[in-house]
């Protein structure tokens, strides 16, 4: 009798760490199709996106909906990324921005606006990549649009570490912020997204032009 | 090469992607000669058309046959083929033979910018500098069109 408890001991083992590789493979094959699918369907709302402001002929309505469109796609750069390294835990946010901040000029086809990037490495938590995102594309966006209006300029984007995380800055020389301090949905977006992060946000006059720093404290990586 | 433009396939089964997709490349100043959606239309255009570049996503009509599309286009037909696709990680080391991969979701940009640096590679021989942002080139093309020296002057 023992002699048997002996011998199935070690085979139960071996059938107990088979099973676990099995349930592993057959998870890690699940999140790589659900990962592929949800690339998918951005890649397919950025295409109608796009298809649908190639149709529209008012001038204002074809650039809210590229607006759209941007913000589509910076949630879309985001998943490009995302368990793209080995830890699917963080997020690069300095490669994400310089990957981005390269999209947005290109895309505001403005040859006399130069881009100038001091990124140190960040990271943050994969859960709060997309908000992030989207408050970076808000405050680059809105440099290249409204800081130049016909004249040369030049945006910088600083990634800096501090002792609670990192400062966010994206700064212009352009012509500084309108009278009523810019009440436009995407400063509403940026707020509301800075809060969402627990993240401090300063606008303010960089004579000339204008400097928002998001302050993005870290909470200990679990 | 059709005079000093590229001749572009499209392989995509996601009709409004290659809707999207023939729209930059005729915008890139290329010109966009077909669409296949499965491997089997895939081989027959490429046979037929002699694209310079295709464009291939790897999951098709017929299952994730794209890799195998590739390297027939590759091979058999000359053309330089570009990845584009979500599944960036599952590629072969070699890439099929294809030049290099752009990763879904991609943006207009970055696919203007990778089309107009292949023009560059392929008219001339050689690269104008390293591959734009969004845009992984094979090791094999990388040393082809010494995409890895510094900027030719």
């Amino acid at each position: 009798m023992s002699e048997i408890e002996h011998a199935d001991a070690p085979a139960a083992e071996g059938t107990y760490a088979r099973e676990l590789e099995q349930a592993l493979a057959q998870k890690t094959a699940l999140l790589h199709e659900v990962d592929h699918r949800v690339k998918n369907n951005l890649q397919l709302i950025a295409s109608l996106l796009q298809l649908q402001s190639r149709k529209i002929a008012d001038e204002a309505t074809r650039q809210t909906v590229r607006g759209i469109l941007e913000r589509v796609n910076a949630i879309g750069a985001v998943h490009r990324r995302l368990f793209q390294g080995g830890d699917v835990q963080r997020f690069d946010v300095s490669e994400f921005v310089r990957d981005l901040a390269g999209d947005l000029a290109a895309g505001a086809r403005r040859e006399d606006i130069q881009l100038k990037l001091d990124l140190e490495p960040a990271a943050l938590p994969a859960s709060q990549a997309a908000p992030l995102a989207l408050v970076v594309n808000e405050l680059i966006a809105n440099a290249l649009k409204h800081a130049f209006p016909g004249q040369p300029g030049l945006v910088s984007i600083i990634i800096a570490r501090t002792p609670e995380g990192f400062d966010l800055t994206v700064q212009d020389d352009g012509v500084g912020m309108p009278p009523d301090g810019g009440r436009g949905f995407g400063l509403t977006i940026v707020q509301l997204l800075c809060q969402q992060l627990k993240a401090k946000l300063r606008i303010e006059d960089a004579a000339p032009g204008v400097r928002a720093v998001v302050s993005q404290p870290l909470e200990r990586i679990v | 090469m059709s005079g000093d433009t590229l001749e572009v396939l499209i392989v995509e089964d996601e009709i409004l992607l290659a809707t999207e997709l023939q729209f930059i490349v005729r915008e890139v100043g290329l010109h966009d000669v077909g669409l296949a959606m499965s491997r089997d239309e895939a081989i027959e255009l490429a046979k037929r058309l002699t694209p310079d570049l295709a464009l291939v996503d790897v999951h098709l009509q017929d299952g994730p046959t794209g890799v195998e599309a590739a390297r027939m286009i590759h091979e058999d037909c000359g053309g330089v083929v570009l990845f584009m696709t979500a599944n960036v990680q599952r590629l072969p080391e070699d890439l099929a033979g294809a030049c290099g991969v752009i990763g879904k979701p991609y943006s207009e940009e970055a696919v203007c910018r990778a089309l107009a640096y292949l023009r560059v590679c392929m008219q001339e021989g050689r690269a104008p500098g390293p591959p734009p942002v969004g845009l992984t080139l094979s090791p094999e093309y990388v040393a082809h069109w010494g995409a890895d020296l510094p900027m030719s002057a």
